[in-house]
C-alpha cells in the first residue's frame, strides 16, 4: 500500500517535471509577445515583461490584413483536411483490400514519393499551376490533398490492414460492393485514425510555409504564416509582433487537438469479433 | 435514411470543389487596349508596404496607360520564390532586388542591361551609388532604391558611465580597441583593463561584431585587405594585409571586447548586442538606426576607424531595381517609367525616406533637411562615408564564398584554429567556388 503510493508520487513527480519542461518554450512565447522592443532584446534576457504590453496584440491587427490570412488560412485548411480523408482512404482501402496487378510495386513507389523533399518538386509544380492559371489562388494549396499524399495513404492502410477479414467477408455475404465495404465498415471502423489524419493535415496545412510563399503573389490571397512572416521587412525584425501573432495563429490548432482528442484516447477500433 | 443524407452531402461537396476548381482555373486576365500591364515584384515589411501601395497609387496616376500588377513576399521567401519564377519563366518584369543579389542574377542573364537608359536620362552626379551596381565590364545592370552604408554607431550613456571621450573622426582601429578595453565590463561590474575582470562573464562588450558588412570585410578593407580581385574572380585572401587585421579581430574577441560568432547566440538575434545595451559600438549600416531608436538608445553616429595606413572603407549595400531581359518592348519602356519616376521624383524620395530604412538615392534628398534632421544627431557621417565606400565584393556566387569564408574563418574567432591556418582554408574553400562558377 505504502510502496504504490511511494510509486504514484514518484510517477506524478517525473510528469509534473516534464510538463514543466515543455511548458517552458511555450511560456517564453507567451511572454515575449508580451515586451516591449527595448524587454524583447534585453540582455540578459528578462522573464517577465514589465510593464505589460497587451497593445502588441492590437498593433498585429493593424499591421496586417489578418481576418483576410485567417480566412484564407481556414479555406485552405478545411478543404485539404477533407480531401486528404477521401482520397488517401480511398487509396488506402485499394491497396489494402482490392486485388489489382502490381499492387506492391505501385505502393513501393507511392512510399518512395515520399523520400522526395518539397523543394524539389515545387518547381515542377509551380510550372503545373501555372499553366492551370491557378497561380495566386488558394486552389493550389488545397488541391493536392486530393489527390491523395503518400503519407496519408501509408496511414489509412495500416489501419485498413489491421481490420479482420472477417468483417469483410461477412459483408460480401449480405451483398455489399467493395465501395459499400469501404464506406460502411471501413470508415467507421477506423475513426481514431482519421482523426490522426485530420490533425497531422490540418497541422501542415495550417503552418505550411513553402508552397504559399511560391504561389500566392498578393496580400489579399495570403495565409496565416506567410501574413506573420510579411511582417518582418529586411532590417526592421518587429519581432514582438510576431510572436504575439503566432501565439494567436496558434488557437486553432488547439481548439482541434481539443475536439480530436476523445479519439486519440479511444484508440485502435475495439473489436467485435471473437 | 440517415446514410442518404451523407451520399448526398459527398455528392455535393464533390460538385462544389468541381466547380471552385474550373471557376479558378477560367479566370484568365482580360487586357485592355493600348495598356501595359507592369508585374511589379517586391519584399517589404508591413510598414514599408503601405508605403510601397502609396507610391504605386501616384505612378498609376502619372502613367494611366500602365496597370501594375504588385507580387509582393516577406524577404527570404522573396528570392525563392523569384527563383522558381525565373526557372519557369514567369518572373516579374521589374523587381527590387537585394544590392548583393543583383549580379548573381545579371551574370546569368536574367536581367536588362541598364547602361544605356541611365545614361540617357539619370545624370550620374545626382545620384548616390549608381556605381555599385557597375560591373567590371562598366555595365549596369539596376538603379539603386535605397542605399545601406556603414559608419561607426556609440552608446553615449555608455561612454558617459566609463568616463571616456566620444569617438572621433580621426580614430583608427588601435584606438577604437583601446576603449573598447574601458568599456567591456563583466558582470561584477569591472572594465577589461582592471586585472580582476573575468572574461568569462561579460555583461557588455566594446563593440559587437558580426559576419561581413557589419564584421570582418570592413576590418579587412581598411587594413588593405579583402577577399577578391578587382575582377572578382581570384580569392585574395592570404595576403599580409588580411593577416594583420584578422589579428587585430582575434586578439578582441579572444579578450572578449567583441563578442565570438558563439557569444552572439545568447542574444534574441545576431543585431541585438546594441540595440539592447549589451554593446558600447557597433559597425551598423543606415537600417540599424530603426532598432536603435525604437530602443531609445542616447546614441550616435561617426565615420568609421582608419587602417593602419590611414586608409578608410565603408560597406555599402545598394538594394536596386532591377529589369528582367524578357521585358521587352512597351513593357520594358513601362518598367524604367518606375525606375525613373523611383530615382527622380523627388517626392517619392522623400516619401520613402520618412520610413527611415535607407538612404535616399538622390543626393539633393538625402542632403536635405527633412533627412538630415532626427536622430542620430550626426546623420552627415552617412553621407560623407560615400567618399570611401565600396560593395562587399559582391560577385555572381556571393552567397557561396561568404558562406565558406565564415566557416572557415569563424574557427579562428572561436579560438580552434590559428589565423593562418584559418586564412589559407579560407583561400581554397573560397577559389574552389569562384573557379565552379567562373572558370568554363
Amino acid at each position: 500500500m505504502k510502496l504504490n503510493r511511494f510509486r504514484k508520487g514518484v510517477g506524478y513527480a517525473v510528469i509534473i517535471f516534464s510538463s514543466l519542461i515543455m511548458i517552458l518554450p511555450f511560456l517564453t512565447t507567451l511572454f515575449n509577445s508580451l515586451k516591449t522592443y527595448a524587454q524583447y532584446t534585453a540582455f540578459p534576457p528578462k522573464w517577465f515583461p514589465s510593464p505589460i504590453q497587451w497593445s502588441n496584440y492590437s498593433e498585429v491587427w493593424k499591421l496586417g490584413a489578418f481576418e483576410q490570412y485567417t480566412i484564407n488560412s481556414v479555406i485552405v485548411t478545411v478543404l485539404s483536411v477533407c480531401g486528404a480523408l477521401i482520397s488517401c482512404s480511398m487509396v488506402a482501402f485499394a491497396f489494402a483490400r482490392l486485388r489489382f496487378p502490381f499492387k506492391n510495386t505501385l505502393f513501393m513507389i507511392v512510399l518512395g514519393t515520399m523520400m522526395i523533399p518539397p523543394v524539389v518538386l515545387i518547381i515542377p509544380q509551380f510550372v503545373i499551376f501555372k499553366s492551370l492559371y491557378m497561380l495566386d489562388t488558394l486552389t493550389p494549396l488545397w488541391i493536392i490533398e486530393w489527390l491523395a499524399q503518400p503519407f496519408g495513404i501509408f496511414l489509412m492502410r495500416q489501419a485498413f490492414l489491421m481490420i479482420p477479414k472477417d468483417y469483410e467477408e461477412s459483408a460480401k455475404l449480405d451483398g455489399c460492393n467493395p465501395f459499400q465495404i469501404y464506406w460502411k465498415i471501413f470508415l467507421p471502423m477506423c475513426k481514431p485514425t482519421f482523426a490522426t489524419l485530420a490533425v497531422f493535415t490540418f497541422m501542415t496545412k495550417w503552418n505550411e510555409i513553402l508552397s504559399p510563399a511560391i504561389f500566392l503573389t498578393s496580400k489579399e490571397n495570403f495565409t496565416l504564416p506567410i501574413g506573420i512572416l510579411s511582417m518582418a521587412g529586411q532590417w526592421s525584425g518587429n519581432e514582438q509582433y510576431m510572436v504575439a501573432a503566432a501565439l494567436m495563429s496558434l488557437i486553432p490548432i488547439l481548439l482541434v487537438f481539443l475536439f480530436a482528442e476523445k479519439y486519440f484516447v479511444q484508440g485502435t477500433n475495439s473489436s467485435g469479433i471473437k | 435514411m440517415k446514410s442518404q443524407y451523407k451520399k448526398w452531402g459527398a455528392l455535393l461537396l464533390a460538385i462544389t470543389l468541381l466547380s471552385a476548381l474550373l471557376i479558378s482555373g477560367c479566370s484568365t486576365k482580360g487586357k485592355g487596349g493600348g495598356d501595359v500591364e507592369l508585374k511589379l515584384g517586391f519584399y517589404s515589411s508591413a510598414q514599408s508596404d503601405e508605403k510601397m501601395q502609396e507610391l504605386i497609387a501616384k505612378f498609376q496616376e502619372k502613367h494611366p496607360n500602365i496597370k501594375i500588377k504588385t507580387e509582393s513576399s516577406p524577404y527570404n521567401q522573396f528570392f525563392q520564390k523569384l527563383d522558381t519564377q525565373i526557372a519557369a519563366e514567369s518572373a516579374p518584369d521589374v523587381w527590387l532586388s537585394d544590392g548583393v543579389l543583383v549580379p548573381k542574377y545579371a551574370e546569368r542573364g536574367v536581367l536588362k542591361d541598364l547602361t544605356e537608359w541611365i545614361q540617357r536620362d539619370l545624370k550620374a552626379d545626382d545620384y548616390y551609388g549608381l556605381e555599385f551596381n557597375k560591373d567590371a565590364a562598366g555595365k549596369y545592370w539596376g538603379v539603386p532604391q535605397g542605399i545601406q552604408i556603414a559608419v561607426l554607431y556609440y552608446n553615449k550613456d555608455m561612454f558617459d558611465e566609463a568616463q571616456i571621450e566620444y569617438p572621433t573622426e580621426a580614430w583608427n582601429w588601435d584606438d577604437l580597441k583601446a576603449a573598447a578595453e574601458k568599456l567591456t565590463k563583466d558582470a561584477n561590474g569591472k572594465y577589461a583593463i582592471d586585472p580582476s575582470f573575468d572574461k568569462n562573464k561579460i555583461s557588455q562588450y566594446g563593440l559587437t561584431f558580426f559576419s561581413i558588412t557589419e564584421g570582418w570585410m570592413t576590418v579587412l578593407k581598411s587594413y588593405g585587405g579583402g577577399v577578391l580581385n578587382e575582377t572578382l574572380d581570384q580569392s585574395i585572401i592570404d595576403s599580409p594585409e588580411n593577416k594583420a587585421a584578422l589579428d587585430w579581430i582575434v586578439d578582441g574577441m579572444q579578450r572578449e571586447l567583441l563578442p565570438t560568432p558563439s557569444d552572439l547566440k545568447s542574444f534574441q538575434s545576431n543585431m541585438a548586442p546594441f540595440p539592447s545595451k549589451a554593446a558600447a559600438m557597433r559597425i551598423g549600416i543606415y537600417a540599424r538606426t530603426i532598432d536603435a531608436n525604437a530602443a531609445g538608445l542616447n546614441y550616435d553616429v561617426t565615420l568609421l576607424p582608419k587602417g593602419p595606413e590611414g586608409k578608410r572603407f565603408s560597406p555599402v549595400i545598394a538594394n536596386s531595381w532591377v529589369i528582367n531581359k524578357k521585358a521587352e518592348g512597351a513593357v520594358g519602356e513601362a518598367a524604367w517609367e518606375w525606375v525613373k519616376f523611383w530615382a527622380t521624383e523627388d517626392e517619392v524620395q522623400k516619401e520613402w525616406a520618412s520610413l527611415g530604412e535607407a538612404v535616399p538615392v538622390k543626393k539633393s534628398v538625402a542632403n536635405s533637411e527633412q533627412f538630415l534632421s532626427g536622430s542620430p544627431a550626426n546623420k552627415q557621417a552617412f553621407l560623407d562615408s560615400f567618399e570611401f565606400a565600396g560593395t562587399l565584393d559582391v560577385n555572381a556566387v556571393w552567397s557561396e564564398w561568404v558562406g565558406k569564408f565564415n566557416d572557415s574563418i569563424n574557427r579562428a574567432f572561436e579560438g580552434e584554429v590559428s589565423v593562418e591556418q584559418a586564412m589559407k582554408q579560407a583561400d581554397q574553400e573560397v577559389q574552389k567556388v569562384l573557379d565552379e562558377f567562373y572558370k568554363k
